[in-house]
């Protein structure tokens, strides 16, 4: 008897670890969904919805937080209400995670349709592999919808073959943010050239305000100032030939001499700039210890919640007199979504991106969430002065040139990331800087191929 | 008469069996075989590249700040986490305290480990923040306005400040563990060398400690292993910065598979981990001659 009971007990323990050994197994490609917000409510409407003419298109975004979210869960309900034959399956994960996610599953089975992507090589390490969806004849087939589209930002969703491979969804830009009435007491003006702006950062320094909130522990706050300063110090030409991993080198003047301007600025900025993350940095300026800010456009719900009462401006990065690159162009990129190659609903996907982030979507998004998309007129029901000026910075900008860290290939980019944080530490010169930041260059023509 | 083969056990032994190998040998295996190639984790072409992955490894300007940090991780772990934690539990099982003292300093160093390795990073970012954090405020509201560093920022001291972190997380952990172990051994041994005449030391050193050996070794283990999959904590507050100053092994293969797309790579370093934490766990064994009393 006793022996029986052990048996059994046995079996049933084996059982049990071979259940859970099949639902390890069963999980795991399902892992990165479950993590979405609506990942479970999802997979319920797949399974109520079996039948023929129910046609389930999967949405991963990088928004999971509200407004966002909100926003986009009530845009997908409507048009769920509208178009009885699709469903949704909506996943979301925050930025970092989304990153190494979205690549994990682009290549799977379990693609998602539609999905988040960064333009540049981002996404163009996808189209090497043929895994986005060429939108260029559904916008060629509709010619209303590609002229209601914003040019600068739909070129940075093309690729140099013309291949259009998305469409923008949030439109950004880096501009400096500052404290109009620290500005105004000390009689200071918005700079307008680089030797302006050092004066203005000596007058805000002698006043015992330390003039620049900075906070570069995620690495990334540094390389959007090296890009705005490349941008001005290296010709156009030379900076697309040195950021396709292909044929990059690194080894213009330029970019040394864009170092040492940003090593000129080092000593107006906060203390312990690797030691804090951006947003903490933000709070300086947001509180009134600092009174300038590198920030993007979307950044200004942020400031606007930090502190409602604060009176501040924006203005253009310097531009440099003499320097051989580009003065005109504009830091920052549109953020928007791709279609996967896989997907079996292409047309849906696009008819429902057309409207998604069209104009009458997207004057809704600029009220209620504070973000634009590409479509024009999506400013006309503005009111907020703030997000007026913000949708200016864009509309006005002749060309974009997309973020620095977007546009390097991810060992360049890393190299170029961690040289960036020593310059800011004052721990390598800017010729040692460049001279390593060539060294992996070199390297990532060969894995790049 | 033929003895009738008895299959049950065998059978028992499967769903382990099973497990373990799909989810440890065989993937140990793989990521062995992945380590010559190139490959991303969203293409499908693999190229064979032999020892490549390996030579840039080792050849990365990186490296050898990442061992360097690992070691630091380990050896200081096994001062703090095992010899002070150790110290700790036999205090806590020696007979200078009330049990109901013990019980709560017990919990009381036990807690911070129930706490998630990134609620605790994102905690340390706080108090490590050079303007509003708390070690620079309490520093300067003591008057010793000159030791504010930039701590997480500060080429130097990042690895140091991660490495605070974790002892304070895990000492209690390894206090917990040993004590444990101490309770089980026998009283009658201890008693005896009471009669004996041995003070708490003699007894410590004598007694208690050798018969707690083979927990010892766990705890010695567990946190070597885990120096070297250092990942979370540095992940969750410097990311290996500033500069590559705070880079370890771990974050490393995570940053080559899902940021650099090159699987090759980050296999080529979980090979690496791997023989190192094996060749660690073997030398610790044979030198404590585990198993013998």
């Amino acid at each position: 008897m006793k022996k029986n009971l052990k048996k059994t007990l046995s079996i049933g323990l084996a059982a049990i670890m071979a259940l859970s050994l099949a639902a390890c197994g069963g999980s795991s490609p399902d892992a990165p969904a479950a993590t979405g917000t609506g990942g479970g409510s999802g997979n319920e409407t797949k399974a109520e919805a079996g039948g023929k003419d129910v046609k389930v298109i999967k949405l991963f975004h990088r928004f999971p937080d509200d407004p966002c979210n909100a926003f986009i869960e009530k845009k997908i309900a409507e048009y769920e209400a509208s178009h009885p034959d699709i469903k949704f399956e909506v996943t979301s994960a925050q930025n970092q995670p989304y990153k190494e996610k979205i690549k994990v599953v682009v290549g799977s089975d379990e693609c998602p349709d539609i999905f988040f992507s960064f333009c540049g090589e981002f996404s163009e390490r996808f189209i090497r592999e043929g895994l986005l969806m060429d939108l260029t004849p559904y916008l060629e087939a509709d010619p209303e919808w590609k002229a209601s589209l914003m040019e600068t930002q739909m070129n940075e969703y093309t690729t140099a073959d013309g291949m259009v491979y998305g469409i923008p969804f949030r439109l950004d830009a880096k501009e400096f943010f500052y404290n109009v009435d620290m500005f105004n007491e000390l009689g200071l003006k918005a700079p307008e050239t680089w030797d302006d702006f050092i004066k203005v950062l000596d007058a805000i320094q002698a006043s015992g305000v330390v003039p620049i909130a900075e906070g570069n522990q995620d690495k990334w706050p540094g390389a959007h100032y090296l890009g705005a300063l490349n941008e001005q110090c290296v010709p156009d030409d030379v900076r697309a030939k040195d950021y396709d991993p292909k044929t990059g080198e690194f080894t213009d003047p330029g970019y040394v001499q864009a170092f040492e301007y940003y090593q000129q600025l080092v000593p107006y900025m906060n203390m312990g700039v690797n030691g804090m993350t951006h947003d903490m940095a933000r709070l300086g300026f947001t509180n009134g210890q600092n009174a300038i800010l590198f920030a993007e456009l979307v950044e200004i719900t942020n400031i606007k919640q930090e502190n409602p009462d604060m009176n501040w401006g924006m203005f253009k990065f310097p531009t440099i007199p003499g320097a051989k690159g580009n003065p005109d162009l504009v830091s920052g990129a549109p953020e928007g979504f791709a279609v996967s190659s896989k997907t079996a609903y292409p047309d849906e996907c696009v008819e429902f991106l057309k409207w998604f982030l069209g104009a009458e979507t997207g004057a809704q998004q600029a009220v209620e969430v504070g973000w634009f998309n590409a479509s024009l007129g999506v400013d006309e029901g503005l009111t907020d002065p703030s997000l007026i000026s913000a949708y200016e910075v864009i509309a006005n900008a002749k060309k974009m040139d997309i973020w620095f860290d977007n546009a390097l290939y991810s060992t360049v980019c890393d190299e170029y990331l961690t040289q960036i944080s020593d310059i800011t530490n004052g721990d390598v010169t800017p010729a040692d800087a460049m001279a390593k930041i060539q060294k992996v260059a070199a390297e990532a023509q060969s894995l790049a191929q | 008469m033929k003895k009738k083969t008895n299959l049950a056990p065998y059978l028992y032994i499967i769903p382990g069996l099973v497990m373990v190998l799909g989810l440890v040998y065989i993937p140990v295996i793989v990521n062995l075989v992945y380590s010559f190639f190139h490959l991303s984790s969203y293409s499908s072409s693999m190229k064979f590249v032999a020892f490549d992955n390996y030579r840039r490894l080792f050849t990365s300007d990186t490296f050898p700040i990442m061992i360097r940090n690992n070691l630091y991780y380990c050896i200081i772990s096994l001062i703090v986490q095992v010899g002070f934690g150790t110290l700790l539990a036999l205090l806590l099982e020696s007979r200078l305290a009330s049990e109901r003292f013990k019980t709560i300093c017990r919990n009381i160093y036990f807690i911070p480990s129930l706490i998630s390795l990134t609620a605790v990073g994102l905690m340390f970012n706080f108090i490590y923040n050079p303007q509003l954090g708390m070690l620079n405020t309490l520093l300067k509201n003591i008057g010793l306005a000159g030791m504010q560093q930039t701590w997480l920022g500060d080429k130097k001291l990042a690895i140091f400040c991660i490495i605070a972190m974790s002892q304070w997380q895990f000492t209690g952990y390894i206090t917990l563990l040993m004590v444990v172990a101490f309770q089980n051994v026998p009283h009658d041994y201890v008693e005896a060398a009471i009669i004996d005449g041995a003070g708490p030391v003699r007894r410590a050193l004598s007694i208690i400690l050798p018969l707690a050996k083979e927990q010892l070794l766990v705890c010695t283990i567990i946190t070597v292993i885990g120096a070297f999959k250092l990942f979370t904590e540095v992940y969750s507050t410097t990311v290996g910065g500033p500069g590559n100053a705070s880079q370890v092994l771990g974050l490393f293969l995570y940053q080559n598979a899902f940021l650099h797309d090159d699987m090759g790579m980050a296999a080529a370093t979980g090979v690496l981990i791997f023989v190192i934490t094996v060749t660690a766990s073997i030398f610790q064994l044979k030198v404590s001659r585990s198993g013998e009393v």
